[in-house]
């Protein structure tokens, strides 16, 4: 790429800009690059473990480790590219480590038909039941599973973060579906009634 | 035939219908908003590792040719010791003075405490050579 060209886009993109300025030795221009993606390194981290204070501290990891290898980076793809791949594995060594505990998958219990006075807690409950269920695949559903709704159901995006082709990527969601559809048969069904309940009950509320 | 299409199409719609289910629920999650102090936090972490010491790298310069002497100076004091024929059980074999046994168990002992006063001083020396550039000794 053109020298000029590439120093202009450098100045146009604000982490390219932070980052030059990192690497020539200004440390407090580090704090824009954390400003910017502290939501998303958050959010992420908190898809692995579901334990906020343990996300914050893996996200902090993951910061420090990107600060550290920001000399390393040969911005072959995009900065945000790269530091989500730097994370998943700062994510997946962190959780290697100290594993979170979680019940397997079969033991994960199927929402019962909820009561009707308690629907929407219920519904909640249902809800948190399938996403902590995704934390007890194995990992290798798990991740793409977590990256792939992370990244707004990006099918490319999640497999750059992880280094997969596109294809690996699809067929493991496909898999990693498959196991929750047969851990939760009637998830469908008991949804509708949830929904259905909720709409009931606020319909009677306005009458 | 009929039947048993009708049930797989009926199994293939649940399935996709459980598929569409499990996709809003893990679609729809909140974000989550990291607590007020957390880029402070960080930011405190990377100016403390900023103005930690670099780490000391491996002397190799220092080392290489110290492990390469003593490689060297251990080979030819081995082909020389096969050469003068002093590795043979023969010659390995020695007689001592007529000694008691107490004062043998004595010099024995004596001689393991020297051998081990030995290695420390080495190991300390060694460590000084490579280690005392870096200001840590």
């Amino acid at each position: 790429m053109n020298a000029a060209i590439r120093a202009e886009k450098d100045l146009a993109d604000p982490d390219l800009k932070d980052v030059a300025c990192v690497l020539a030795g200004d440390v407090a221009a580090f704090e824009g690059i954390v400003r910017r993606w502290q939501g998303p390194m958050v959010n992420m981290a908190w898809r692995y473990c579901r334990d906020r204070s343990r996300a914050e501290e893996m996200a902090q990891e993951a910061f420090l480790r990107a600060w550290l290898g920001l000399a390393h980076w040969r911005q072959e793809s995009s900065f945000s590219t790269w530091l989500f791949a730097l994370a998943a594995n700062v994510y997946r060594s962190e959780l290697k480590r100290f594993p979170t505990e979680m019940l397997p998958l079969d033991a994960a219990p199927e929402p019962a038909g909820p009561a009707s006075q308690h629907s929407e807690l219920a519904a909640k409950l249902s809800r948190e039941t399938v996403r902590s269920a995704v934390l007890a695949l194995p990992l290798r559903y798990r991740e793409p599973v977590v990256l792939f709704y992370f990244h707004e159901m990006d099918v490319a995006a999640a497999a750059a973060t992880l280094a997969l082709p596109v294809g690996t990527l699809k067929a493991r969601l496909s898999r990693a579906r498959a196991l929750l559809r047969q851990r939760f048969p009637r998830l469908e069904e008991e949804c509708v009634s949830m929904e259905a309940a909720v709409i009931e009950r606020g319909k009677e509320a306005v009458n | 035939m009929n039947q048993l299409k009708t049930i797989r199409t009926r199994q293939t719609g649940q399935s996709a219908r459980i598929d569409a289910e499990i996709e809003a629920i893990l679609a729809g999650e909140e974000e989550l908003l990291p607590s007020s102090g957390f880029l402070s936090v960080v930011m405190a972490r990377i100016e403390q590792e900023a103005a930690a010491p670099p780490p000391v790298p491996f002397p190799w310069k220092l080392a290489v040719p110290g492990i390469l002497m003593a490689a060297g100076v251990f080979g030819w004091g081995t082909i020389e010791l096969i050469r003068l024929d002093l590795l043979t059980p023969a010659s390995l074999e020695f007689t001592l003075p007529p000694l008691s046994s107490a004062v043998i168990g004595q010099i024995e002992q004596a001689g393991w405490v020297a051998v081990a006063l030995g290695v420390s001083l080495l190991s300390w020396l060694l460590a000084r050579r490579l280690a005392g550039r870096g200001g840590l000794l």
